[in-house]
């Protein structure tokens, strides 16, 4: 993975709230990289500030001190599009116009946005509810209509803020596997922030933890017996070659 | 027909409730229980109903009232969303106007009559001014909410791909009148009593009918015609 060359760089990122006249530290000095193609998890409990980092990366929000550098290679297209956690889509407008509202505002012409929207529904399986409102559809549905909003845009990093964390586990699940498929098919950069350590695991070609040191000693006990079992695995295996 | 029946199986009990309420009326009036000096009967009622329509009273009265109506409204919306607007962005102004409004706005709108003679010239503009005033004030009083309800996260998703100036403003405001026109529904029937009251019409139990069954009209019209306009409004105005 090291191989392939960085996308998104984040280097000491710092971010300061004022807050009743007193500064609040949410981030501190945080350095990492995303490389291209990758499927990188940030994982923290909450206030951890793992959604004010992928803010920062969004440019929704501005970081106190340090820097942040996304590679762009494709001139015209947008450096970021995030996926919401509770979907933020606008809801006065049909599913196709909230999927073509950034290609909207970029002066895409009709035809391209349109084009682009069935292409995008068809990835996420709404082609059906094209026509649609927001409240006519279910969580899981609304969050689809998300993903293909941030996709139609074609960015060069896909940011998205625990888009299944408001889901029931069995949406969740379908919709993990529907992640993982759409990454497979477009091969884009993912940033993807998380509270779920099983879920980053599940997703993350790699994963970046955010938060206190028991946090990072809790995971390293996770990751030892995980090493325990994997050995013990291969050393039975190998017994049963030689038998 | 068959339109018509379904209709009727939904909706009977609005229907009947008047009716009924009408057939108690003629009762209570025919034996005497209500003085018939004070209630008269609603088929006298009625008989004189049809002679204001026949001399062409009623038809021009109602007229009228409508006209000034929408004049009055269309004034109210204008500055009431103009300044709820104002007052929902910005905080200093909220603070300021809030106790100002909170003081006005219980003050029935007859007695702003003598003042708007003053300002404006008297008669036919001072009424539809002072119609508008009680309307101003509802009307900027939901928009301030409205605008202080917009949901963060859809602005900032907005932002986010890519609106910016005036898009941006009208997706704000889209909102908010959007809501308006939600407020507005339940309140045109007020408006029309109003309005009704300032022109101080004879004939009171006459154009009391009429004045009921239109403000039903207007208020139940516009509440069918809503979910056509804005087939949305559910997710945004009503939790």
């Amino acid at each position: 993975m090291s191989t392939r060359p960085p996308k998104v760089v984040v280097s000491e990122v710092s971010v300061t709230f004022e807050s009743h006249g007193r500064s609040v530290l949410a981030l501190d000095r945080i350095s990492l990289q995303a490389h291209a193609g990758e499927f990188l998890c940030i994982v923290g409990p909450s206030g951890s500030g793992k959604s004010t980092l992928l803010r920062v990366v969004a440019g929704l929000l501005r970081q106190s001190a340090g820097a942040v550098r996304i590679e762009a290679d494709r001139p015209g297209t947008p450096l970021t599009a995030m996926v919401f956690q509770e979907h933020a889509l606008l809801p006065w407008r049909t599913v196709r116009d909230n999927v073509t509202f950034g290609l909207e505002n970029r002066g895409v012409p009709r035809a391209e946005r349109d084009a682009r929207a069935r292409e995008m529904l068809a990835m996420v399986g709404l082609t059906r509810f094209a026509r649609h409102y927001p409240h006519q559809l279910s969580g899981g549905m609304k969050q689809r209509v998300g993903i293909a909003r941030a996709l139609a845009n074609d960015p060069e990093v896909l940011l998205m803020d625990e888009p299944l964390a408001a889901l029931d586990a069995q949406t969740r699940t379908i919709m993990q596997e529907e992640l993982l498929r759409i990454w497979a098919t477009l091969g884009k950069t993912v940033v993807y922030v998380t509270h779920s350590l099983e879920e980053a695991l599940l997703l993350g070609d790699r994963i970046v933890l955010l938060g206190s040191p028991a946090y990072g000693a809790l995971l390293e006990k996770i990751w030892s017996q995980l090493r325990e079992e994997v050995v013990r695995a291969m050393a039975e295996d190998r017994r049963g070659e030689r038998a | 027909m068959r339109a018509l029946g379904r209709w009727l199986t939904e909706h009977w009990i609005a229907v009947g409730s008047p009716l009924l309420l009408l057939v108690a009326w003629e009762w209570a009036s025919a034996t005497g229980l209500l003085r018939e000096a004070f209630f008269p009967r609603p088929s006298t009622i009625a008989a004189h109903l049809r002679q204001l329509a026949a001399d062409g009273t009623l038809w021009g009265h109602t007229a009228m009232t409508l006209i000034r109506i929408g004049w009055a409204f269309a004034l109210a919306a204008v500055l009431g969303v103009s300044v709820g607007l104002a007052m929902g962005l910005w905080r200093r102004l909220r603070d300021g106007l809030d106790p100002v409004f909170a003081v006005i706005y219980p003050i029935p709108s007859v007695l702003f009559l003598p003042f708007v003679s003053f300002l404006v010239p008297p008669g036919e503009i001072a009424l539809v001014v002072t119609t508008a005033v009680t309307s101003f004030f509802l009307i900027a009083f939901t928009t301030t909410q409205g605008v202080r309800q917009i949901d963060r996260l859809v602005v900032e998703a907005a932002v986010h791909y890519g609106a910016r100036g005036w898009r941006l403003f009208a997706t704000v405001l889209i909102v908010v009148v959007a809501v308006e026109i939600v407020a507005a529904s339940r309140g045109l029937g007020a408006l029309l009593w109003l309005s009704w009251q300032i022109l101080k019409i004879e004939d009171m139990y006459a154009t009391f009918f009429v004045i009921a069954f239109l403000g039903a009209l207007l208020s139940y019209g516009l509440a069918a015609f809503r979910a056509r306009l804005l087939p949305w409004i559910q997710d945004v105005a009503e939790p």
